[in-house]
């Protein structure tokens, strides 16, 4: 019993340690990501977080959010079932300093990893001028076909974010076709 | 035609688009699961009332908290749609609610107001809207 209670302890030791503001792992559906942005938004305000940041905050929050819902390989049923999709992913904000750091991670197809490398790794080197620049172009250009939304997100989050983008994939050592995608934005 | 009124739910905006007064309102927070599924039917319905109401003198009342990336696309054909119809004959006044410290709201503004020159654009900053 007392073991127990001091692995739990550690537990949240570490998360308020990192100051963990808001973390969910798990499966990611429309109506989660509600109820999950209602949290986030009572969560940003109690820490006593700026209007303006916030917003940015909460703004990424749904992206990133959607991002899982609508391309996370693991789906927990088949898109053709009734009903939206419910996709698997984690999803946490915590604040260092001055700064806040929006992190997701989600399985995708390996063969789509080169896609979103081609689409992520450009914004890395945009100044924030350029960014809104490609932005007011992608938001008067067709959606592209693969998109379930309107082909703005990663552009939203770099706009959003005070810092570029970081971004990495870890191919499942399991599963192949499988690879762990990872996004971080710091705001 | 019949006026148009969805009400709003955590993720998606109030559309109260009352075509026998020229009035339109746009109010809340816009991030569906679908958005172009929330917005095809409503730029339908609104294409046919601008098509049916030429010479007319339409208020637009825009009050967006929030909207996503896929909404934001979307709200560009309902003005895009609004802008047309300013340019064949009716007239559109828009009045763009946002809170005064929201940059990005105000900036989605600007475009606005740079793409759509026939739409009489008034930027209506507010102090401490909501959260």
């Amino acid at each position: 019993m007392s073991q127990l209670l001091e692995q739990d302890r550690a537990f949240f030791e570490l998360a308020q340690r990192r100051n963990v503001l808001f973390y969910h792992k798990g499966y990611f559906s429309h109506n989660i990501v509600a109820a999950m942005g209602e949290v986030v938004k009572l969560q940003l305000e109690i820490a006593g977080v700026s209007g303006p940041t916030r917003r940015k905050l909460f703004s990424s929050f749904v992206e990133l959010s959607q991002n899982i819902v609508h391309y996370s390989s693991d789906s927990l049923q088949p898109d053709n079932v009734g009903g939206g999709s419910i996709r698997e992913g984690a999803v946490c904000i915590t604040t260092d300093g001055e700064r806040h750091l929006m992190m997701c991670v989600n399985p995708v197809a390996t063969h789509d990893v080169e896609g979103l490398r081609n689409k992520l790794e450009p914004l890395r080197s945009m100044s924030v001028e350029e960014i809104k620049q490609a932005y007011k172009v992608s938001l008067r250009a067709d959606t592209p076909e693969e998109s379930k939304g309107a082909g703005l997100g990663f552009l939203t989050m770099a706009r959003d974010a005070s810092a570029p983008l970081e971004f990495a994939f870890h191919p499942r050592a399991d599963e192949p076709g499988t690879t762990l995608f990872c996004l971080k934005a710091i705001i | 035609m019949d006026n148009l009124y969805i009400a709003a739910t955590a993720t998606s905006p109030e559309v109260d688009f009352r075509f026998d007064q020229h009035q339109l309102l746009l109010r809340g927070e816009s991030y569906p699961e679908n958005a172009a599924a929330f917005y095809a039917p409503v730029i339908e319905q609104l294409r046919q009332y601008l098509a049916e109401s030429t010479g007319a003198v339409i208020t637009v009342d825009v009050v967006l908290t929030y909207f996503n990336s896929s909404s934001t696309k979307m709200l560009f054909s309902v003005f895009d749609a609004l802008d047309e119809a300013a340019q064949s004959g009716s007239r559109v006044l828009m009045n763009w609610y946002r809170d005064e410290e929201d940059e990005t709201i105000a900036e989605f503004g600007e475009e606005l107001k740079a793409d759509f020159h026939a739409i009489e654009f008034t930027d209506r900053p507010v102090s401490h809207q909501g959260q």
